[in-house]
């Protein structure tokens, strides 16, 4: 029987050469969320999802999709995942559809048209369906590759980079898409450079960095925990500014504007009590502007060690 | 396989109750797929092997071998055209599965293979039976082909003496062939090294294996040479399986085909599990 977990990767080790890549790594996913893998260019993110994906065999440790070993049986934990790799493929000979048809097939749903044509819908390719690879542009091969992945109706769906050069608005239809299928009851890893994009759309994160994990958690928790408020004070001309633990920089305005006092504070501090401690004439506060903490902050603070 | 319950005790499943994978749907669709890609380029494919067989039934068939006649009484072209059948089903049964796997190698398509469930087994049988089909067809050709010179020259078709034993050395032989492709293009490096294996080894071994000549007018030291290449026999049981003669003993040559199949198959299955599936 299949379990209720995703994945479940534990220990895991993987070295080419004497590069090790992944060293150590453990995490699961829960079923029905959305976990995003971040981490710099060459984080080892890549790694991870090949051995998920059977690309590549673990060095050590072990990889479970629901619960099943990819090792030990690849053909069951490979028909329950979709795969969007990060690479763009061409397929020399044929065109977008009997690529799907092909690529269904492989799954053993040889007559799977109704499904094609509702991806091919929901991704916009309709209008591409009898182009070759090569004449499709590179978001439009990215979609391709996700239309591939979903086709078999995965129950895990593993997203290298899928909105890698892909435009604005298709991205966020994109991302809407994928949050769709999140609702639908899928289970979802994905890793993007988009950090933005991330703190929107992952229930969960993991940062990686140098093939190990270094932070893990819920996403709001993780910004809670790892970034700061700034608190920008403009007070009117001739206002004194007060010393304060908090205070990090104090600018004047041009033109006789004022000055700013910018008070850096904890993510779960709130402005009012600050605002009390400095026990400030309010009448001298001409205006008041808060910068929250966000996922790139984080992701920064985590990876610069401060 | 464990699944961890809430109490965080460990069951343990067995592969009994795991969902079930189809095994025939996907080997039908690579099948499906290595036919459709030879049919998309049916002009190298079909066309031009047809060109080539006409050729050679032109030059050396008709203006050459005119006037040799076989000790059977029979002419030249009986002899060459058993030959060139089987010619064309190895030489076309190792283009498509190799190529198939280069062009999925160049376009990065190969990795699919590695990402959907299908198996080695599946896999290799998909490549070698699809091989065996595009040689075939163009065996076929040829042989039509063939038949239409031998009803010009000689006023009747060339009757098959064997069909079983032919039947036997055609499947055999495309579907080694075929095997052979794997290996060869799974382990190479680039485009030019599976056209070198192509052209400095296995042509050869075809052009030497008696396509357009007899053992016994060898020298006696080429002769020798000529009985450790395996695809002296695959032509010799075709020859066989037309004519009802040939140069090597019809169990010695059934013999040699079968362990060639057998060995290249083992040697295409390991391929499969250490071959480079990256993209170039
Ligand atoms: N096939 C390979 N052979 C050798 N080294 C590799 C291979 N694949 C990746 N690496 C190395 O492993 C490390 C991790 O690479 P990986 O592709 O997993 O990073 P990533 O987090 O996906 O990066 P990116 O954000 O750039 O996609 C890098 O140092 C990379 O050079
Ligand atoms: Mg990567």
């Amino acid at each position: 029987m299949l379990n209720d977990t995703p994945i479940r990767i534990s220990s895991l080790v993987k070295d080419y050469g004497s590069l090790r890549a992944v060293s150590d790594v453990s995490f699961h996913l829960e079923r029905g969320e959305i976990f995003g893998l971040l981490g710099p260019n060459g984080a080892g993110k890549t790694s991870i999802i090949s051995t998920l994906v059977t690309l590549e065999a673990p060095t050590s440790g072990t990889v479970e999709i629901f619960g099943v070993d990819v090792t030990k049986n690849p053909k069951v934990t490979k028909s329950l995942t979709g795969f969007v790799p990060q690479e763009l493929i061409h397929h020399g000979y044929f065109d977008v559809r009997e690529i799907l048809e092909f690529h269904s097939g492989y799954f053993g749903r040889r007559r799977n048209g109704d499904r094609i044509d509702y991806l091919l819908d929901r991704l916009s390719l309709a209008e591409h369906a009898h182009k070759k690879v090569k004449q499709l542009s590179g978001g439009m091969k990215r979609r391709l590759l996700i239309a591939k992945a979903l086709v078999h109706e995965p129950k895990l769906l593993l997203l290298d980079e899928p909105t890698a050069g892909v435009d604005i608005e298709l991205r966020s239809s994109l991302w809407k898409f994928v949050a769709e299928l999140k609702g639908e009851g899928m289970s979802i890893l994905l890793t993007t450079h988009y950090i933005q994009e991330a703190e929107e759309l992952c229930d969960r994160v993991g940062i990686l960095q140098g093939g190990q994990l270094k932070t893990i958690g819920r996403t709001r928790e993780l910004i809670k925990g790892l970034t700061t408020r700034e608190v920008a004070l403009t007070l009117k001309p001739g206002a004194s500014t007060i010393e304060h633990r908090c205070l990090i920089k104090v600018r004047d305005l041009p033109e006789g504007q004022g000055r700013e006092m910018i008070l850096r504070i904890p993510a779960q501090r709130e402005v009012g009590e600050l605002l009390s401690e400095l026990n400030m004439d309010i009448a001298m506060i001409k205006d008041i502007s808060v910068r929250e903490g966000n996922l790139e902050d984080a992701l920064r603070r985590v990876l610069e060690g401060v | 396989m464990s699944s961890r319950t809430s109490e965080g005790s460990v069951e343990v499943a067995s592969v009994r109750d795991l969902p079930s994978v189809p095994r025939f749907a996907p080997f039908m669709t690579l099948y499906e797929r290595e036919m459709k890609r030879f049919m998309k380029v049916i002009f190298q494919t079909i066309v031009s092997p047809l060109i080539t067989a006409t050729l050679y039934l032109l030059i050396f068939g008709v203006s050459l071998g005119g006037t040799i006649r076989l000790p059977s009484g029979d002419s030249y072209l009986a002899f060459l055209i058993p030959g060139l059948v089987m010619m064309s089903v190895l030489n076309n049964a190792f283009q498509n599965s190799s190529s198939s796997i280069v062009s999925g190698k160049f376009s990065g398509d190969l990795e699919d293979l590695r990402v959907v469930p299908l198996g080695k087994h599946q896999i290799l049988w998909a490549m070698s039976i699809g091989g065996l089909t595009r040689g075939l067809i163009v065996g076929l050709i040829t042989y039509v082909v063939g038949q239409i010179f031998y009803f010009a020259l000689e006023g009747a078709v060339l009757p098959i003496a064997h069909p079983l034993w032919l039947g036997f050395f055609l499947v055999v032989g495309g579907l080694s062939f075929s095997k052979l492709g794997v290996p060869i293009a799974f382990w190479s490096r680039s485009f030019d090294q599976v056209s070198a294996v192509g052209a400095f080894i296995l042509l050869p071994l075809i052009y030497l294996g008696g396509v357009f000549f007899s053992l016994e007018n060898l020298h006696p030291f080429w002769k020798a040479i000529s009985q450790f290449n395996p695809v002296l026999y695959f032509i010799n049981g075709v020859r066989y399986g037309v004519l009802g003669t040939s140069d090597v003993d019809i169990g010695l040559s059934a013999g040699v085909s079968l362990a060639a199949l057998i060995l290249f198959h083992l040697v295409a299955l390991r391929s499969l599990v250490t071959g480079n599936y990256q993209r170039w």
